[in-house]
């Protein structure tokens, strides 16, 4: 049989990624899953140590294509804790239950690490049997469905993403306040469109140069009633003094509780800084992502086409100068109050923790 | 199951879609990277360590392309391999690529195209590129846009990519930028040139049908040709019939466009965004880091290799979408390391640089902008500066290498020198302390067994090997294999070897070309360029080239014309004389002849000057020879009349060379003493204008200087003095015409106005010319008449009565007699001219008639606005003659005002090619005057004002152009022209109209009132349709200074003079 990661839609989906025609942590995220459930659907294993192979392959296959779209890997890993969890439950051991509404009102009551080792169970209910020699599909064909239940689970979670991280925007916005942004963001948008269900407030938008997202945005936002303007980058630091609070999207929030979002974030968030205005961030689960040490690698702020910057036909100076876009920014953790994702609001010093819930360690290297 | 249904959708929407198809031409089909592709297809040569191709693959990847074809030729086995290890072969690439082996016949793209056409591979609209291309642009889009096109234009067959940059950008390679004159509304390509670097291409000539047939024209030379074509099904059928393309562009590209048979078109797409270039030499692999290793293989290398590294090409870059599958860590200043490479500590890594995986650096060793393959070492302390070295290349200890291009497994031992612009081939080993001198080329002695395949190439090598220079082998170093590539062309390569060689050195990497000497050879070998194109010069036509301006395409030393030639043309002129016998004989239309001889003009490849030389020969022999005077003239002029217009039909306009060519032709000619009635002829039937007469009368030749003594030059003196006479005639009376112009004293030379007077004058002349007898009586008297006229409106009225003859299609050559009368002296020799001077006073009359009424308040301002508007358009005058003769006319031919005026234009052969197309255009000033006349005067002011206010609206961008008559003679003619031929339908049926309506009423009222109703009625369509041409009008004139801006080379447009178009419409009516 063929290699899982080398099916067709993995292929295909890896393709995409490397040539950038798919791009945006939601939509890579959702793509993911749709290619993990088809390679678990048909693929045949008989314990549940090569379902995870079978998974950790197409991931790392994927990651490989892409490893600047973090939400590829987090999704893999996601699902992998989700199979596990899954399997405990039907093989009857206990699993840890996972206390929902994470908050920082809760933190402290919730600080205990999840145990990580699952009780090992003795096979009391005979339902799943593993390793069955006569039927070797017997594991599978029972585990499947509920696979497939995880999986459903995940894909309800990255749909309503928009919603929840959304529901408590009232009370972080309040009346009359001046909110600054940047960039285009569909959370931050649904974030502030929900709040001003509520609300009466006024949003700066950042054109955010040279992608321009800022235009996208303040159209979405005062198409839906909100006063908006639409400020050049420049003014940034000019205007922060009459800003109540900064609002950000973020590409990929890294376990440290730093992130990496659209280029000119850092400047805000800075800029904020030293106005001691609040720095929000709002983001989905995830866009966790389990590693630490990211941001000592130039390249990860995906540097694209300088183009945008100095167009090619300036063609003397091209020769002379060499010119940089990085599309990201890095946000070290000291500049950011607090993440707001959908499920709840968080200091970037407890993001570790909530990482080490959300994912198996095992799975940090695919 | 959800998934499934899913993909069984997908798969429904897929087979719905067209496959996107692609073909490469992955054979460049010259020899610039050698002899780094004496072993290995450019294709396959890498290019930031990754093979040329699999970028190609990417770029279409990219776009979404789902079909690949690759033509290949040379090592197509090498090819076909490359692909199929390739991950493209893998399932899940989503392409399948088919190699195809063309035949070693298979010389150049035209060659593939037709093999691609035989073979039937596309069956859809299909992307061609060429194998070395490196691009992020998405194609898709430009498929999109090409299919929408189609959807409307079934001619549309191909469209271009083009991406914008600045004039001086590294990614254009001197000597390989092409001029794009492109319609600014539509992208279409109107006319294509190619800027060779050696020669160095100062001018650029366009085409005068282009100007005329569009009004907003772009010229450009800043569009880099990324050689991406999105191509129609029927492009590779194009080559299968015309079995002489060979490049896509220089014959191809301009075949299409100046077929007048093909009716084909082709448009651009200007990428505003995105990256594409090709590996096309060595220079721009340097700027795309792509590394074409052959002749010149660095210029093109160091640019691609450039651009990949400094990210333009994003997503295709090292770090991310590496082609060859790599992993390469980036980091600040553009370094691409791989994981798995060894870095001594004190090795120095700069900028922009890519190291392969496996590769070791050694202690102090330097490398900056540098692209190196895998498994290599560089020594200690070496230093590496702008290199591209290939997998698994060893370079020793203290080496230096420069900006050059060292191929796979190369030895460069220790302490060796390879200079700038060097290309090392395979395998090779230089040194110890050896020296490579700049741009030397160096491939690996072959082992004598070695058993060839390749014939051809193996003779270079032989040859090579045979002649190596010893001495300069030893500065090699001791232990070489190498064998140095002569540098330049050998002494027994002919010219041309000597040119291209030039042309390459400016593609080399390195290479500024500085020392060469521009100005050196242009003498010695003008024409063997072979991209300057001999149908351009002739089409542009400004006199400027020399006689010995033959075929550069073959390869004839420019010097000498060549006997062939002489037998081609000798040829050629007999067929072209057959052919207009026919015609005159069986009474083809002037198209249809023309359309012949164009025909015949492409089959035997000759110049415009030739045709047109023997269409003025065929036109005067054809002119029977009588006795009697005044039946002489007649003949004369039904010849011209019907064939004249021929002369400018078929392809282009040069009246200076068509005054040439007839008189060099009269000159030898039993018809010599008809040589002033002819000239007097053509210039009255508007194919010559009196700007052109003056012209070629001060031209040397046309005095007959520099012609060894002999019964022909006395000739040519004789004529020139006819013609001298003649020309006094025209001016007088030119100047007379004007001075009774009540004050509208421009002397404009080719407007409208004034030729209209020259027309009215040349009836005149002619006779006094031709036969030398006293035309000063007639001229007298005729301006008498005309003076006469001004003075009183009656004695118009009363001459109009005698234009009224004209008008009517029975009498034509009757008005003379009426006229003659008065043309004491030389009687009916030109019918037309009786007919004319009436209608000429006429529509001075008119317009004084309105001048005098309304000038006396706004003397000064009508004439300004006439002046300008006889600049931007051109009549403003001819259009008042039909209908007023029209109107006047009725009382006695009441009966059908068009076809009289159709026939007075016609038949008469007098100006009234011109009120057809001006009708509309000139409709405004004549309504200003009448109207203001005839009606209260607010109105009429009210109009003026209208229409001066949009003059003046449009004045600020014309202003340069428009301001001043005499510089839109030189400049502005072009503004003119592409207007006037749509403003003609309308105009005429205009001006068609108001003949109806004003006869209707002419039956019943007078005559004022006639003016009236015929002043009204121009005057609301006026309103809106001339003032709508006239602002539609402005935008081309807008448009050239600007185009001149962008165009860098300097852009010489051919004039015309406004008769030309006259004279089309001349010709059509006189059917």
């Amino acid at each position: 049989m063929e290699q899982p990661q080398n099916l067709r839609v993995v292929e295909t989906l890896a393709w995409k990624l490397r040539r950038r025609q798919l791009v945006g942590s939601r939509a890579t995220a959702l793509e993911t899953l749709v290619v993990l459930r088809q390679v678990i659907s048909k693929s045949r294993f008989s314990n549940i140590e090569q379902l995870v192979s079978i998974i950790r392959g197409v991931g790392r296959r994927l990651v490989e294509a892409q490893p600047k779209e973090h939400s590829v890997g987090n999704t893999v890993r996601k699902v992998l804790h989700h199979i596990r969890e899954e399997y405990h439950t039907a093989t009857g051991g206990s699993t840890t239950t996972t206390s929902p509404g994470f908050s920082i009102s809760k933190f402290v009551m919730l600080g205990q690490p999840r145990k990580q080792t699952a009780l090992p169970k003795t096979e009391s209910k005979n339902t799943i049997k593993e390793n069955d020699p006569d039927d070797p599909d017997a594991f599978a064909r029972s585990l499947k469905p509920v696979l497939m239940e995880a999986i459903q689970d995940v894909f309800d979670e990255l749909e309503t993403v928009y919603d929840n991280v959304g529901k408590n925007a009232q009370n972080h916005i309040h009346s009359d306040e001046i909110i600054m942004t940047l960039g285009m963001s569909k959370t931050v948008e649904s974030f502030l469109i929900s709040a001003a269900h509520h609300r009466n407030y006024t949003v700066m938008v950042l054109e955010t140069a040279p992608t321009y997202g800022g235009r996208e945005m303040s159209q979405a936002l005062s198409a839906a009633g909100i006063s908006t303007f639409l400020v050049p980058d420049s003014s940034i630091y000019g205007l922060m003094s009459r800003v109540n609070k900064v609002i950000l999207g973020t590409h990929a929030i890294l376990a440290n509780g730093g992130m990496f979002a659209i280029a000119g974030s850092l400047l805000a968030a800075t800029a904020a800084h030293v106005h001691s205005t609040p720095v929000v961030v709002c983001a989905g689960q995830f866009k966790l992502t389990p590693s630490w040490n990211l941001y000592h690698e130039y390249g990860a702020l995906d540097f694209g086409d300088p183009s945008q910057v100095l167009g090619f036909e300036e063609g003397a100076l091209v020769d002379k100068v060499d010119v940089v876009n990085p599309f990201y920014d890095y946000v070290p953790p000291n500049l950011v109050d607090a993440y707001i994702t959908n499920d709840g609001d968080h200091p970037p010093t407890s993001i570790y923790r909530l990482i080490k819930e959300t994912y198996d360690d095992e799975d940090n290297e695919l | 199951m959800a998934p499934k249904a899913a993909a069984a959708k997908e798969k429904l929407i897929d087979d719905e879609e067209e496959v996107l198809q692609a073909v490469i031409l992955a054979d460049s089909f010259d020899k610039r990277f050698r002899p780094l592709t004496t072993h290995t297809p450019r294709c396959l040569l890498p290019i930031c360590n990754a093979p040329l191709l699999d970028w190609t693959f990417e770029s279409l990847a990219l776009a979404g392309v789902q079909e690949i074809f690759v033509v290949c030729r040379s090592h197509a086995e090498k090819v076909k391999q490359a692909i199929s290890e390739s991950k493209w072969s893998r399932p899940g690439s989503g392409i399948k690529i088919v190699p195809i082996m063309t035949a070693k016949e298979t010389f150049s793209a035209g060659d593939a195209m037709r093999d691609v056409y035989t073979r039937g591979l596309v069956t859809t609209d299909f992307v061609l590129v060429m194998g070395d291309l490196v691009s992020n642009i998405r194609i898709d889009e430009v498929v999109r846009v090409h299919k929408e096109r189609r959807k409307t234009n079934k001619d549309a067959i191909m469209t271009m990519v083009v991406k914008e940059s600045g004039e001086n950008h590294r990614t254009r390679t001197t000597g390989d930028q092409s001029v794009f004159v492109l319609d600014a509304a539509t992208s279409e390509c109107l006319h294509y040139e190619h800027v060779s670097g050696y020669p160095a291409t100062k001018t650029t000539r366009i085409p005068r049908e282009v100007l005329e047939a569009h009004p907003e024209i772009e010229i450009r030379n800043d569009l880099i040709d990324c050689s991406i074509d999105v191509c129609s099904v029927e492009v590779p059928s194009l080559f299968q019939d015309n079995f002489d393309y060979e490049d896509l562009r220089r014959d191809f590209l301009h075949g299409v466009l100046t077929s007048d048979l093909l009716m084909k078109n082709i448009y651009c797409y200007v990428a505003q965004e995105g990256y594409a270039a090709r590996v096309k030499d060595t220079k721009s692999y340097d700027s795309i880091r792509l590394v074409p290793l052959l002749a010149t293989p660095l210029v093109s290398e160091h640019i691609s290799s450039k651009d990949i590294l400094s990210r333009w090409t994003f997503p295709l870059v090292p770090d991310d979408n590496h082609p060859g599958g790599h992993v390469y860590r980036h980091s600040r200043g553009n370094k691409y390391v791989a994981a798995e490479v060894s870095l001594a500590r004190t090795a120095k890594i700069g900028n922009n640089t890519l190291i392969g995986a496996g590769t070791r650096i050694l202690e102090n060793a330097q490398v900056t902008g540098s692209v190196i393959g895998r498994n290599c070492v560089i020594g200690a302390g070496s230093v590496i500066d702008g290199a591209y070295i290939f997998d698994g290349t060893v370079v020793g200890a203290g080496c230096t290498v420069r900006r050059s291009i060292i191929g796979a497994g190369v030895m460069i031992k220790d302490k060796t020198n390879v200079e700038r612009g060097c290309i090392v081939g395979n395998g090779v080993a230089v040194g110890p302390s050896g020296a490579v001198m700049p741009f030397e080329r160096l491939s690996k002695r072959r082992e004598i067994s070695a058993p060839r395949s390749d014939e051809e190439e193996d003779s270079d090598i032989d040859d090579i090997e045979a002649n190596q220079p010893g001495d300069s082998i030893s500065v090699l170093g001791g232990q070489t294999n190498a064998v140095i590539w002569p540098q330049g062309p050998s002494e027994d390569d002919d010219e041309d070897a000597v040119v291209e060689y030039k042309v390459q050195r400016l593609r080399r990497i390195a290479d500024t070309g500085s020392d060469l000497d521009y100005s050196d050879d242009d003498d010695s070998a003008p024409m063997t360029d072979d991209e300057s194109d001999d149908s351009q010069d002739e089409l542009s036509g400004d006199g400027s080239f020399d006689g010995s301006e033959d075929d550069s395409d073959d390869e004839a030393p420019p010097i000498i014309p060549g006997t062939s030639n002489m037998m081609e043309e000798a040829e050629f002129q007999s067929e072209v004389k057959q052919s207009l016998q026919r015609a005159f004989k069986e009474g083809h239309s002037v198209d249809n002849a023309a359309v012949e001889l164009k025909t015949l003009r492409m089959a035997s490849n000759v110049p415009l000057e030739r045709v047109r030389e023997a269409v003025i020969a065929a036109v005067v022999e054809a002119i029977p020879i009588v006795p009697v005077a005044a039946t002489q003239r007649k003949e004369i002029s039904a010849v011209v009349g019907r064939w004249g217009p021929l002369v400018n039909n078929i392809g282009g306009v040069d009246a200076v060379q068509t005054l040439e060519a007839l008189q060099m032709h009269c000159v030898t000619s039993d018809r010599f003493p008809l040589f002033g009635q002819i000239l007097a002829e053509f210039y009255q039937t508007d194919i010559v204008e009196f700007e052109d007469m003056r012209k070629w009368h001060g031209s040397a030749a046309a005095k007959g200087e520099g012609l060894s003594e002999g019964p022909t030059t006395e000739n040519v003196k004789r004529s020139w003095v006819v013609a001298g006479q003649l020309m006094q005639q025209i001016e007088k009376l030119e100047n007379e015409s004007e001075s009774e112009d009540d004050g509208d004293g421009e002397s404009g030379s080719g407007e409208e106005s004034d030729s209209e007077e020259e027309d009215s004058n040349a009836k005149t002349q002619p006779p006094s010319a031709v036969s030398g007898t006293n035309t000063v009586e007639e001229s007298s008297a005729e301006s008498d008449s005309e003076e006469a006229d001004t003075g009183s409106e009656e004695e118009d009225s009363e001459e109009e009565m005698k234009t009224v003859s004209p008008a009517n299609p029975a009498v034509v050559t009757k008005p003379e007699a009426v006229t003659k009368p008065e043309a004491s002296t030389d009687h009916d020799k030109v019918k037309g001219k009786a007919v004319t001077k009436p209608e000429s006073s006429d529509s001075e009359e008119t317009s004084e008639a309105g001048e005098d009424d309304s000038t006396s308040e706004e003397d000064s301002e009508e004439d300004d606005s006439e002046a300008e508007e006889e600049t931007k358009i051109n009549p403003p005058a001819p259009p008042a003659k039909p209908e007023s003769s029209a109107n006047k006319d009725k009382p006695e031919s009441t009966v059908s005002p068009t076809p009289a005026k159709a026939e007075s234009s016609g038949g008469t052969k007098i100006n009234p090619p011109a009120p057809p197309a001006k009708p509309e255009s000139s409709a405004k000033p004549e309504i200003t005057a009448e109207s203001s006349g005839s009606e209260e005067e607010t109105t009429s002011e009210e109009e003026d004002s209208d229409d001066e206010s949009s003059e003046i609206q449009n004045k600020p961008p014309t202003a340069s152009v428009a301001a001043n008559p005499e510089s839109s003679a030189v400049q502005g003619k072009v503004e003119t022209n592409p207007e006037t031929p749509k403003a003609k339908p309308e105009a005429q049926a205009e001006s068609s109209e108001n003949e109806d309506t004003s006869e209707e009423e002419d039956d019943s009222e007078e005559e004022s009132s006639e003016e009236e109703t015929t002043n009204n009625k121009p005057a609301s369509a006026v309103g809106g349709s001339a003032d709508g041409s006239k602002i539609g009008s402005t935008p081309p004139v807008q448009t050239k200074p600007e185009s001149g801006v962008k165009a860098g080379p300097k852009v010489e447009s051919s004039e015309e003079e406004t008769s030309e178009e006259d004279s089309d419409s001349d010709s059509e009516e006189s059917e």
